[in-house]
């Protein structure tokens, strides 16, 4: 195997139709860069431009500003062909007219392999992405499961060595099991192979799951860079605490700012919140009279029979056993929140069914702060 | 200061590295077809539109420009009834291929009868059968002493009604419904079947009759179709020679007046000035059929669709099978004629007379060349039509240049310009002209019958392509083939159905191919339709007809050969006209 390679993003910019009438941005500066054998996830919810990231990495898209680094080698103008990489497509893109053998081997033929290597690579190849047998058959890859025919284009993308492997939505086409068998045995041969990796998906779950590290995308900018946890815990923003699990947010302006502790009228209640709640995309100043979105996520607010101090009255509108937790859908009675507030208890609540009036407290150590400029 | 210029220049030197290191390959190979566009599509259009505007002659000469050549649309009557008769006929030829072939296309959709993929197969005969055989073959069914109007004039004699002989606008306008109805027929056939049966049923369960559907959702749905069906009709019998050729009678139309311009008087830059009325004609139809698609194209909304319930009543079925047969049998009698017809020496009145084999056995002796040059011409053009479609349709669809829109249109507009246009282009730019002088060679018909047929290839090559995922070439770029491995691994094989069923049809149709021919061709090149057409001019009927039946029996045999090869319906391969 060779040696991991990071990958570098340099202000990278994409602008589709840039001659034409309305030109779209679909990549703005993007800068940031990948560790070499990393599993690195690109998230973000459709048109977020992480699908084009990945084909400016591989070239099949060029790139209208900015530059693109393989470890130290600028790939900005290599056509994909001279970029020794590895990708698999959400379609998984085998060919229908070569049977499993042959697919697999195409990389290594193209690379004029002689043909005793490339029998012992592709059985190798086979044999790591678990699928040993099915080179005894032999059969076209439309004979194959999705599950296989994953797995042939997973070995398909990584029997030639690539630097990097490049993965568009590979899960996307098959159902939530296998789904969720797959990314671990996507995670098992990255971590076999090391070979500096790219995952895009818009499903945040998979994407935590399987992620060393992950950034959130938004309109071709890069929102938040980090670990599943870094990102779960402490959001940049509300968009990235929003997609990145479920997060309630409340709007409020700033009262005072002292003794490292912020107080944050919502609504005529006044609640103090720990410096550490605030996002660290705010740069602006503190100052009095602010405003603020402040968030909480559904295990961190509470509900009781019995009024508070501070809570926020509510109905509980529909009530969901999810196994671990209990989620109440509580529509709240106030103007400057949400409408539907999520709510996990750990345990049913005695005496609170749908339909109930109800109130809601928050942990107030566990919120996050975020800046109302730049938020819907 | 040293420094800074020290920096730009192994700046410029990683730049210029830089660059070499892209892709080349796609930029050189774009450069090809276009360059064969440019030399023999855009330069005989534009002398073409330049020897309009000169004095009568073939002179290409800037001192006589002038509005000389179009007055005589004002002046000369023959040149104003040819214009009318142009119109007329590609009217009355479109009203009628609509009313013969839509009900035929619904009843074959819609309606619970046997054999339907023989009616298919059948009915698309008479687009792949050169119409000029149907012409002719016509002329023994309903000529002056026609077998069938002989026939009827005796059963309607008590009721004085006698049938008017073939000669004229009526039977040109028969013969071209005849010929062009397949088109509207299998365009609404496939319209009917592709409708979502859903929405029919939405309407019935919202309690709407079975004619108020018809009216309000069917027909609705399937007016872009026909629309492009009643163009096609529209634009190719504008563009017909043969048919008015040999049942005109003294009856012009624009092709038939070109060709008259050109062997009668040598006088090419009026032929020039007649091509480009016809070529505006045909573009104000295509701009027109645009317009009148755009405000009714529907995207299809919903995901799911169920079969459709076919008519199922007897009286139904019995009427959709009498029409379909009544059409199959009217529109195929002409081959069944010339087969008759081969074998004897005359049919004047009922019955022909002189059975004879000599037809036949005369054509080794006297088409030996011509059917040489048939063979050598149809193949070779066939065989370059297919690398410059395909490579032309894989640039436009995957390659995506700045300019490929421009590609494609020059591409598609022979489609629209009818033969003897293309060869007064082709004649304007390289005959008598200062540059290169091609008159009367192979290459000049070679060029004529690939800038004609490319259309056939390409839209073929693209319609594969769409169905083919970029993401498989992109994959196979990813694993480190450049684009022609990519191309020759990938692409190729998977599009070879549509590449070969284009080329075969070009083939076929390049066999028959007269109109472009017709002013083309010199002493060492005729072909076999040439040859057919002189005999049924010289009034030799039976050796037409045996020269004839050897031609429908080749064509028939390689398209039917085709579809076995490749699987698909003779149908299918049609639906781009």
């Amino acid at each position: 195997m060779s040696a991991s390679l990071s990958l570098t993003y340099k202000k990278v910019d994409k602008i589709f139709n840039k001659e034409g009438k309305d030109p779209v941005r679909a990549l703005k500066e993007v800068s940031f860069t990948i560790e070499p054998g990393e599993l690195f996830c690109l998230l973000g919810p459709s048109g977020c431009g992480k699908t084009t990231l990945l084909r400016c990495t591989a070239g099949l898209e060029s790139i209208s500003g900015g530059s693109i680094f393989y470890g130290e080698k600028n790939v900005t103008s290599i056509p994909p062909f001279r970029r020794n990489i590895g990708m698999v497509f959400q379609s998984f893109a085998l060919y229908p007219h070569m049977n499993v053998y042959e697919n697999v081997a195409y990389g290594l033929r193209v690379r004029k392999t002689p043909e005793a290597a490339v029998r012992k690579k592709v059985t190798e190849i086979m044999d790591l992405v678990g699928l040993p047998d099915v080179l005894k058959r032999n059969p076209s890859p439309t004979a194959l499961s999705g599950g296989q025919q994953q797995r042939v284009a997973v070995a398909r993308a990584l029997v030639y060595d690539p630097e990097i492997l490049l993965l568009d939505e590979p899960l996307a086409n098959l159902d939530a099991k296998l789904r969720r068998h797959m990314r671990a045995e996507i995670r098992r041969i990255q971590k076999i192979t090391k070979i500096t990796t790219i995952f895009v998906t818009h499903d945040q779950e998979e994407a935590m799951a399987i992620g060393d590290r992950l950034a959130v995308l938004r309109d071709g900018i890069v929102e938040q860079i980090g670990t599943s946890n870094e990102l779960y815990k402490n959001p940049n923003s509300a968009f990235v605490a929003n997609f990145i699990g479920k997060m309630n947010f409340f709007y409020g302006s700033i009262t005072a700012v002292q003794n490292k502790q912020i107080a944050v009228d919502i609504d005529s209640r006044v609640y103090t919140f720990p410096e550490e709640t605030l996002a660290q995309r705010f740069t602006e100043q503190l100052a009095v009279g602010m405003k603020v979105l402040v968030g909480a996520r559904p295990e961190h607010l509470y509900i009781s029979k019995e009024k508070m101090e501070n809570s926020i009255q509510g109905t509980v509108n529909i009530i969901q056993h999810l196994g671990q937790v209990i989620r109440y859908e509580v529509q709240c009675h106030m103007d400057v929140a949400d409408k539907q507030m999520e709510i996990d208890m750990d345990d049913m609540v005695e005496g609170i069914g749908e339909g109930d009036e109800v109130y809601i407290t928050l942990d107030e150590k566990s919120a996050s702060v975020f800046s109302v400029e730049g938020e819907r | 200061m040293k420094k800074s210029k020290q920096i730009t220049y192994t700046e410029h030197k990683s730049l210029i590295r830089r660059y070499l290191q892209k892709d080349f390959t796609p930029y050189i190979v774009f450069f090809l077809p276009l360059t064969f566009l440019v030399i023999f599509l855009f330069w005989p259009m534009v002398t073409t539109l330049m020897r309009a505007f000169m004095g009568t002659g073939f002179k290409f000469s800037l001192e006589t420009l002038g509005l000389s050549n179009f007055e005589r649309f004002v002046t000369s009557s023959l040149y104003r009834r040819s214009l009318r008769n142009s119109f007329v006929i590609g009217l009355a030829t479109v009203i009628f291929s609509l009313l013969v072939g839509v009900p035929m296309g619904y009843f074959v959709a819609r309606v619970k009868i046997p054999f339907k993929s023989l009616l298919l197969s059948l009915g698309i005969l008479p687009i792949i059968m050169p119409s000029f055989i149907g012409a002719f073959s016509w002329i023994i069914l309903l000529g002056r002493q026609g077998v069938v109007r002989h026939f009827l004039n005796i059963i309607f004699s008590p009721l004085g009604i006698t049938i008017p002989s073939i000669y004229g606008l009526f039977g040109i306008i028969f013969t071209m419904t005849l010929t062009y109805y397949p088109f509207v027929f299998l365009l609404s056939y496939g319209a009917f079947t592709s409708v979502n049966p859903l929405l029919e049923e939405a309407a019935m369960i919202m309690g709407s009759s079975r004619k108020r559907i018809i009216r309000t959702v069917t027909l609705p749905l399937v007016i872009p179709s026909m629309s492009a069906a009643a163009l096609l009709v529209f634009i190719r019998s504008i563009g017909n020679f043969g048919i008015p050729a040999i049942i005109g009678g003294d009856q012009y139309v624009l092709p038939t007046l070109i060709y008259f311009r050109v062997t009668g008087f040598w006088d090419l830059n009026g032929a020039a000035a007649i091509a480009t009325v016809n070529v505006i004609i045909t573009g104000v139809a295509l701009v027109l059929q645009k317009y009148v698609v755009s405000r009714r194209e529907y995207e299809t909304i919903s995901a799911s669709r169920s079969e459709y319930k076919l008519h199922d009543h007897w009286l139904v079925k019995l009427i959709a099978i009498l029409y379909c047969l009544l059409i199959l049998i009217v529109s195929l009698l002409p081959q069944f004629t010339i087969i008759v017809m081969s074998f004897f020496t005359q049919w004047h009145g009922l019955y022909p007379t002189g059975f004879t084999l000599e037809n036949y056995l005369r054509i080794p002796r006297v088409s030996s060349s011509e059917i040489r040059n048939s063979l050598f011409l149809a193949t070779t053009a066939s065989l370059l039509t297919a690398v410059l479609g395909c490579i032309i349709a894989y640039i436009t669809e995957r390659r995506k240049p700045k300019g490929a829109v421009i590609l494609d249109m020059a591409v598609m507009a022979p489609f629209i310009l009818p033969g003897t246009v293309v060869s007064v282009a082709l004649l304007a730019a390289f005959s008598g002209g200062p540059v290169i002088a091609l008159g009367g060679t192979y290459t000049i018909i070679i060029i004529s019958y690939m800038i004609r047929r490319t259309p056939y290839v390409f839209r073929s090559v693209v319609a594969s392509l769409s169905q083919l995922s970029p993401t498989l070439e992109e994959s196979s770029m990813i694993s480190g083939a450049n684009w022609i491995y990519t191309f020759r691994r990938v692409s190729l094989p998977l599009i070879l159905p549509g590449i070969l069923a284009g080329t075969i049809l070009t083939f076929a149709t390049l066999l028959q191919e007269l109109s472009t021919t017709i002013l083309l061709y010199g002493v060492r090149t005729r072909t076999v339709p040439i040859q057919i057409y002189g005999a049924v001019v010289d009034g030799k009927l039976g050796e037409a007809s045996a020269m004839s039946v050897m031609l429908l029996v080749t064509v028939f045999i390689v398209v039917y050969a085709m579809n076995k090869f490749l699987g698909r319906s003779i149908s299918s391969s049609f639906k781009l006209g």
